[in-house]
């Protein structure tokens, strides 16, 4: 090879080396301030009743909107749950998307559903909305019944047959906490100016649901779902409780999320242009406040929890991180304009650049790095030894980093109660690092380019089903 | 090669080794820390748990007999250490939350002694724990911890302000309406239906503030909405004559919606002169409340208006002149609509089905 060409390569080994810098520099300053944040949400809640709060009869109506596509399998149970959640004025709308399986009949049947009028109160455009139907057994159930046109579409349905200055974004197959609202509202009371909160999505895989609730709370059997397990307390533990001390949160989980349904209707409600419709409705709601001077705040709250069935085989795992990837490139690619824009404040300046450079571009740098670094090694053009050192140090760190997503998760909530689990954990924290990180890296490096090719589907999810105790009838 | 690696007799490379192996033993050790750190968690919390289960079992049948035998307070102290102050007031604040009158009376007497406790975490640094001690003095300390209570409105921490306020606003005291009233503009960022209830909270005794405020020119706009919504869930029926004059006077969005809310609930049949010229308002907002409120205040002569309403660009104001037209007597209308498959039949449709089922 030419000097050139080792030249680039030097060059690349650099790009990586600082990459990898910025990016576990990021990871460990926002777990820093996770770390303060959650003490001092521990301490908040001991100072404030919610119930209280709410049954005061302040807190806003709410509704709940579920997109259900071929949901057969947990339609009833998840749609039980919902209607069992602890808050004093709420209705649950279910938009099945033209699934193709028997999800409405399924529905109808356990809730004894009926035709009944509704008319739209907005006008974002959606596939053809069939039917909207009711319970005769539970009047604040509904369901709108439509052609398929995605989730984005589904919930721009539920969204036009909204009635409540409050909405609820979730996925018809999550199971919500009982108090899941009311601690998921308070932004909402303790701030005007809030339009959209988040909360924390759990793995319920391995746990155990009982009439739609989760009674026992542990780790999966399945080696990728404890991976997942991990991953979920780094992400919205560390990350997104991070990225919330800065008031700079760009992203709320479509899973669960809530929302001031005037402030989404002004926005354009979701876009159905893009697979990451949750995240780009949080960018575009921070890019719409920011352009027209409209106060907005957007908040995370860390324990109202959803719990929600993460995939077990690589494949469909592969698919969700393929697809996620491709929903982050649109929707940065999309905003680019926020990109380092002051006029954007913290979200411009800090939030955006960091899923821009390390999280977008990231995945690829990686991938790179790993083969440029084995190019290096094999040419003998670096000591093997001080590239495995550095490998050893990606490797501790990245352990490091889960690690003090576990420390913080015994902080604050401790939901996994047996001591077993906890130790699996930490061992899950160094295993991780070798293998499954790689392969995720992986999965995002084909989201990529899925994403460069235009590809727009949101490939096939396989569920299984919660583990479900049967009904004693008691 | 720089000077000082080469007084170390070290190459470039040797030196970056260096560094990485005191990185991964920085980071082994980190791995350590954080390890043991979730470990001590783990059991600090259980031994924690395990306490205060203890503690609670050992409390709560005295308590209870003490709720219905006061002469026993004295004996339930004694059961409490010095230690365990803190303890003991977290233990009964969460039944004196739910409890009124005697029973209440009864968890003050026995928080009494241990209260000094909490005066000291009035002065801490971070908001949330004056927070709490607000909390603990608010719901366990009245009258006696009065001063610092109402001191705590003035509390640079909104949150701080806002449960001191939440504290003092109870039907029980209605002495310190002036003092919350006065700081409610400090509240401003607070959900305005929220902040209504806690006015509305405080019972009948207040609504002749109330109504003083809302008509007060002074007062900023929002407040004054505030004020208008709290009339309306005390359904203070001398308030309508003061809608009917902010409605014909003012301009904020906010304080005309809430206003003409007021006058769906409490208006009488002489307001409706001042609700009609917004029903053709440029703002949906005005448009839909002013709307809502020609329901119950208009008669037959307004159904025109009203049906002319529904067919509205946007679908508030459409849905709520359908109401409209139902509670002015227009239901026949209505069932003409739905009966001859009108444009508008659905929305009729679905008026008509309300009454009584929603």
């Amino acid at each position: 090879m030419s000097d050139l060409v080792w030249s680039a390569i030097g060059v690349f080994n650099w790009v990586v080396l600082t990459y990898f810098v910025l990016l576990n520099g990021v990871y460990l300053a926002t777990s820093l301030f996770a770390f303060g944040a959650l003490r001092r949400y521990a301490l908040r809640l001991r100072s404030l009743d919610l119930t209280d709060l709410i049954t005061s009869a302040g807190a806003p109506p709410i509704s709940l909107i579920a997109p259900a596509y071929n949901e057969e399998v947990t339609c009833v149970e998840s749609v039980r749950s919902l209607l069992s959640i602890e808050y004093p004025d709420y209705e649950v709308l279910v938009v099945n998307d033209g699934s193709s399986d028997d999800t409405v009949a399924r529905l109808t049947e356990a809730f004894q559903l009926e035709p009944a009028s509704r008319i739209p109160t907005a006008s974002l455009p959606t596939a053809e909305v069939k039917q909207v139907l009711r319970s005769r057994t539970q009047p604040s159930l509904w369901l709108i019944d439509k052609d398929n046109g995605g989730k984005a579409d589904a919930l721009n349905a539920g969204l036009n047959f909204c009635y409540t200055p409050v909405f609820c974004a979730m996925d018809a197959d999550s199971i919500l906490e009982p108090q899941a609202l009311i601690r998921i509202v308070r932004p909402f009371l303790e701030d005007d100016s809030t339009v959209a909160a988040g909360g924390i999505l759990r793995i319920a895989n391995g746990c155990t649901v009982e009439r739609g609730r989760v009674t026992e709370v542990r780790l999966p059997e399945n080696l990728l779902a404890q991976f997942q397990v991990l991953e979920y307390l780094r992400v919205f533990l560390a990350g997104r409780m991070g990225w919330a001390a800065l008031d700079a949160t760009l992203i709320i989980s479509g899973a669960f999320g809530i929302f001031r349904r005037s402030a989404v209707v002004r926005a354009g409600g979701y876009a159905t242009d893009t697979v990451g419709e949750d995240m780009e409705l949080i960018v575009r709601l921070h890019r719409v406040g920011m352009e027209t001077g409209t106060p907005h705040r957007i908040h995370f709250v860390p324990d109202p929890v959803a719990w929600t069935e993460c995939p077990e085989s690589v494949r469909v795992l592969a698919r969700q991180r393929d697809r996620w990837q491709r929903g982050l490139l649109q929707t940065l690619t999309k905003h680019r304009k926020m990109l380092l824009n002051p006029k954007y404040g913290r979200v411009g300046m800090l939030a955006f650049p960091y899923f821009f450079f390390l999280e977008m571009l990231g995945p690829v740098i990686e991938l790179l790095g790993y083969v440029s670094f084995t190019i290096t090694i094999v040419s003998g053009r670096a000591d093997w030894y001080l590239v495995s050192a550095f490998l050893a140090v990606a490797v501790a760190l990245g352990g490091v980093l889960s690690l003090s997503a576990v420390a913080l998760e015994e902080l604050s909530f401790r939901r996994y109660p047996r001591i077993s689990d906890l130790l699996r954990l930490f061992g899950l924290a160094a295993l991780e690092n070798l293998g499954y990180r790689q392969a995720n890296t992986w999965w995002r490096v084909q989201g990529t380019l899925s994403a460069l090719r235009g590809k727009q589907s949101w490939g096939k999810m396989t569920r299984k089903g919660f583990d479900t105790q049967p009904e004693t009838g008691d | 090669m720089p000077d000082f690696l080469a007084r170390l007799s070290l190459t470039v490379g040797q030196a970056g080794l260096l560094i990485l192996l005191v990185v991964i033993a920085l980071l082994f050790i980190g791995t350590l820390i954080l390890s043991g750190y979730a470990l001590v968690m783990r059991s600090i919390n259980q031994r924690r748990e395990q306490r205060l289960a203890a503690l609670s079992e050992r409390w709560l049948e005295p308590v209870l007999a003490a709720v219905s035998d006061p002469s026993r307070v004295p004996e339930v102290q004694k059961l409490v250490d010095e230690g365990d102050a803190i303890r003991f007031l977290d233990f009964i604040i969460e039944y004196a939350r739910r409890v009124r009158g005697a029973e209440k009376r009864v968890l003050r007497d026995l928080a009494r002694p241990f209260l000094p406790h909490v005066l000291d975490r009035m002065e801490a640094r971070g908001t949330e724990m004056r927070a709490w001690a607000i909390q603990v003095l608010g719901t366990l300390g009245l009258p006696q911890y009065e001063k610092q209570v109402v001191a705590a409105l003035d509390d640079p921490s909104a949150l701080v302000a806002m449960i001191a306020a939440r504290a003092l606003a109870r039907e029980e005291t209605p002495q310190y309406a002036p003092a919350v009233l006065a700081r409610l503009e400090r509240f401003g960022e607070w959900n305005r239906m929220f902040l209504a209830s806690m006015l509305a909270a405080m019972g009948p005794e207040v609504s002749a503030e109330l109504r003083a405020g809302y008509a007060d020119e002074s007062i900023a706009p929002g407040t004054r909405a505030v004020m208008a919504e709290a009339l309306l869930r005390q359904g203070d029926f001398l308030a309508g004559d003061i809608a009917a004059r902010v409605v014909r006077s003012d301009q904020h969005i906010d304080l005309l919606a809430s206003s003409f809310r007021l006058l769906a609930a409490i208006g009488r049949p002489e307001h409706v002169d001042a609700v009609r010229p917004h029903c053709r308002s440029d703002d949906p907002v005005v448009r839909s409340q002013a709307l809502r409120a020609m329901g119950p205040l208009g008669d037959p002569g307004d159904v025109p208006v009203l049906l002319e309403a529904m067919d509205d660009e946007s679908p508030w104001p459409a849905l709520y002149a359908a109401r409209g037209v139902r509670d002015a007597g227009g239901r026949q209308t209505l069932e003409s609509m739905v009966a001859e498959g009108d444009q508008r039949a659905s929305l009729a449709r679905q008026v008509l089905r309300e009454v009584g089922g929603e």
